[in-house]
């Protein structure tokens, strides 16, 4: 029963936060300077064509009404259509949404098996030469900005060295047949290795420096000391007790990391000419595409919701005590 | 020398009565100029900066407000009366070749409320040369009454012209010959004649083309972003085209003859054929003619409107009949509307009248033209793959055009040099770094060819001063063009005194360019001359003239 009543909570909380983020998107963007109408100046741009485009765009009809139009459509599931490319906003981004997913979560997980491991291991080797020499450059990497680190490597994995293409998702003209055969492809690998490489490095940062922290917190509590007590190998102590407790957070953190990276998608799919949803954002907010803009922004939330949700659903699964979900 | 003695009258009163600060006018106001920021446009912010330090050698304030464009153009568009200067850029394309677009548009008084005259620039007698160009048929005539606009121009300087750009392309000429090459006046060398015309030398054979932008819409009755064109162009051949030397010649009509001032026949080429094999017919030819003003084509529409009918007249020869003589005709309307396949599109217009949208908003998933090139795949943001129509009358010699999507220009030139592109469809970086890395690659030629576009301020002549053409020369008159060319163009731009741009060479007037004289000196000549006065260091109106327009 308090299940239930957490579960409904939880939902109808979800919906709140979606009217809030939706409501927030449709205002900001019309505050905004600037004219969705900018984009067709031109010296052949007739009065009469002006007032066709704002009808056509919806933006004759006064705010509130604009306001419920898209309130209406939102609830029927329909995000209307882009100014700039006359297509439906929900055929836009189903179509970029993969590439970005499969660069986030590609990137994403690098950085967390990487960051995990070495930072338990930094917690294991407390004070050692190893440890004092390998901070200074986790906390570099992590203040390195994600468009410079990006170039860096294009410089010199791309431009200098060769090994890998420049841009895209795969070679000029290549036709992977289905969306599997592409992302199994070694030619879309290749592609792939540098802008997932860029966001790894740039990420692997806040999992290391939670893992060891909480390992370090994690070695000083009781049944750690029991567990050394009881002549269990340092190994054993450091593996099956004190890094399967502190991973939790971690795993808090992995979830909130993919909305975050998703933000940095924005800069490292305009370095790497990677066609996701980031570089898209972009190009909607600078040309006042609102529809576009609200879908894609709207599409982000929601990821960055779910994974919220997941993250609490998987802690009470993982730790028995945490039950108020 | 009468007004030398005038001035020198001006200056003594002034001088005399300098006590009595009643006689002369409210100073001017702080002066605002826009410019779009220095990543997005360096060459605009870096003019707009030198032209300011110039003005206020003169005695203005002057306040350089920086702005992304679509705020920009929000203003200066639909707040017409709310602005001062303004930077702003005319692009060349191939109908711009016809100066007819240019010279009625941005300054016919009609235009002046809702139209590209956002200025508010109204003279009557440049009305009537603008309105006499365009109806005069007579190519020697129409050339001096395009000359006469110039100087009109130049006298009034409506606008402050700062430079034609070049325009900047590499290719790799180890994969295409470069005699295949063909630099189209005032486009470049990026244009569709090159694209037909590229000769592999190895085993290469695929024209890998680059764009900063995405593609919006592959739509032969919507004009829409600018790469969007490069490939419409592609697919879709047209009555006339314009061609390298920046005149129409026939194209999908094997030859066009003026009748009379109001009527042209046109002969239709023989052995025509869509892409889906289908005969490309005179009924198409009508077809895609009045698709255009059906309604349902907006954007195309103000280039057909002139069209009062058109007869057929037997299986290869149209007749088209006007409202009024039109001299760009040609190449503002044979050489602009895409021929379009009648039982492709008969259909989807006859849906589209019953719906919301227009024709605008529809996506071929195939796009089907009659052009050089066949539509073979488009990945959103990321390619476009055409292929050579090898029936066409004027068969491409590469296999396949692709456009790849590459909003990095550091990377752009990376994948020229490793292969990924051989041909730099766009650069919007710094020329001089192309150069450097073609002069350290070697397989890499770069060309740079003047444009028809300009770069230029513009003044509201709605507000005071700038509705005082003196005063406008003044400032125009206070920056010398060759500093704007080095300093903010580093040499990759021609001064500029004319909207028509010398790559036009038949309808560009030199004399004006060379006539234009540009000093400090002179601009505060002709600002004391009109009646402005130096205060201390602030320059104030002529006579009782009060600030009206002060925040």
């Amino acid at each position: 029963m308090y299940q239930l009543k957490a579960a409904v909570g939880r939902t109808l909380q979800l919906g709140l936060v979606l009217w809030a983020v939706v409501t927030i998107l449709f205002l900001m963007f019309r505050l905004m300077p600037g004219n969705p109408m900018a984009a067709y100046i031109d010296p052949t741009f007739t009065e009469e064509q002006q007032l066709a485009l704002m009808a056509q765009f919806g933006l004759d009809k006064p705010l509130w009404e604009q306001y419920f139009i898209y309130l209406a459509n939102l609830v029927q599931g329909e995000l209307g259509q882009s100014f700039r490319y006359r297509e439906p906003v929900a055929e836009r981004i189903l179509a970029l949404l993969p590439n970005t997913l499969i660069l986030t979560f590609t990137s994403l997980i690098i950085a967390y098996v990487f960051g995990v491991l070495a930072g338990a291991y930094l917690a294991w080797r407390r004070g050692s030469a190893v440890e004092q020499a390998a901070i200074p450059v986790v906390l570099t990497t992590r203040a390195m900005p994600e468009f410079w680190l990006g170039m860096v490597l294009l410089a010199i994995f791309s431009f200098w060295l060769g090994w890998f293409p420049a841009g895209g998702t795969r070679s000029a003209g290549t036709d992977h047949g289905s969306l599997l055969g592409l992302y199994t492809s070694s030619d879309f690998l290749s592609h792939l290795a540098l802008p997932a490489l860029t966001l790894a490095i740039y990420s692997q940062g806040l999992p290391l420096l939670l893992m060891r922290s909480n390992m370090l917190d994690v070695m000083k509590e009781d049944f750690v000391t029991m567990a050394r007590i009881k002549g269990l190998s340092n190994w054993t102590v450091v593996v099956r007790h004190a890094a399967r407790n502190a991973l939790l957070p971690v795993m808090t953190s992995f979830a909130i990391a993919v909305g975050y990276q998703l933000q940095g998608n924005v800069v490292v799919e305009s370095v790497f000419s990677w066609p996701g949803l980031g570089r898209e954002l972009v190009n909607a907010v600078s040309a006042s595409d609102y529809p576009l803009a609200q879908g894609a922004f709207l599409m982000i939330a929601i990821v960055v919701i779910l994974m919220n949700l997941i993250a609490d659903l998987l802690y009470a699964l993982l730790d028995p005590r945490v039950t108020h979900v | 020398m009468k007004s030398i003695h005038k001035a020198a009258l001006a200056t003594a009163l002034a001088t005399l009565f300098a006590s009595a600060p009643a006689l002369a006018g409210d100073p001017i106001r702080t002066i605002d100029v826009f410019t779009r920021p220095q990543a997005a446009q360096p060459q605009e912010f870096q003019s707009v900066q030198l032209i300011a330090q110039e003005w206020r050698k003169l005695g203005l304030d002057v306040n350089v407000r920086v702005m992304p464009w679509e705020q920009m153009a929000d203003i200066v568009w639909y707040q017409r009366d709310k602005w001062d200067v303004t930077a702003w850029q005319m692009v060349g394309r191939p109908e711009r070749s016809d100066p007819d677009e240019i010279v009625y548009n941005l300054f016919h008084s009609s235009t002046a409320e809702k139209g590209y005259n956002f200025i508010g620039y109204s003279n009557p007698e440049f009305d009537a040369v603008a309105e006499a160009q365009r109806v005069e048929i007579d190519e020697a005539k129409r050339r001096q009454l395009v000359y006469k606009a110039q100087e009109i121009l130049a006298a009034d300087q409506p606008n402050m012209m700062l430079v034609h750009p070049k325009s900047t392309f590499a290719y790799d000429k180890t994969v295409w010959k470069p005699d295949s090459v063909v630099n189209q006046s005032g486009i470049g060398i990026r244009n569709t004649w090159t694209f037909m015309s590229l000769e592999p030398l190895g085993e290469q054979r695929d024209i890998i083309v680059n764009s900063g932008d995405n593609v919006q819409a592959v739509n032969p009755l919507y004009i829409s972003g600018g790469v969007d064109s490069w490939v419409t162009e592609l697919l879709y051949d047209r009555l006339a085209r314009v061609g390298p030397d920046g005149l129409p010649k026939p194209w999908a009509a094997e030859s066009y003859e003026w009748k009379d001032d109001k009527t042209i026949e046109v002969k239709l080429r023989a052995g025509m054929n869509w892409h889906d094999g289908k005969p490309v017919t005179v009924e198409d030819v009508k077809f895609s003619f009045d698709a255009v003003v059906s309604g349902e084509a907006p954007m195309y529409k103000p280039f057909a409107t002139n069209v009062a009918g058109i007869d057929i007249v037997d299986d290869r020869t149209l007749v088209f009949h006007l409202n009024n003589p039109a001299a760009s005709f040609v190449t503002s309307s044979l050489a602009k509307i895409n021929l379009i396949p009648k039982h492709v599109w008969e259909p989807v217009l006859e849906d589209l009248k019953t719906k919301e949208e227009n024709a605008e908003s529809y996506q071929e998933d195939t796009p089907i033209g009659s052009g050089p090139f066949k539509f073979e795949r488009w990945l959103t943001n990321e390619e476009i793959v055409l292929s050579a129509n090898k029936d066409h009358f004027n068969a491409p010699k590469a296999d396949r055009w692709i456009l790849r999507i590459v909003p990095n220009v550091e990377a752009a030139l990376g994948m020229l040099r490793s292969g990924e592109i051989n041909f730099i469809g766009e650069f919007s970086g710094d020329p001089q770094v192309l150069i450097d890395a073609a002069e350290a690659d070697g397989d890499l030629n770069v060309v740079s060819t003047v444009d028809i576009g300009f770069r230029y301020l513009a003044f509201n002549e709605r507000r005071a001063p700038f509705n005082d053409a003196a005063f406008r020369r003044a400032l125009s008159a206070a920056v010398d063009r060759r500093l704007i060319v080095k300093a903010a163009f580093k040499g990759f731009a021609e001064a500029s005194n004319s909207v028509v741009s010398p790559a036009l060479e038949f309808w560009h007037d030199a004399a004006v360019v060379e006539n234009f004289k540009a000093g400090q000196d002179l601009a505060k000549a002709i600002l004391d001359e009109a009646g402005y006065t130096l205060e201390g260091d602030r320059l104030h109106y002529p006579g009782d003239q009060k600030e009206e327009y002060a925040q």
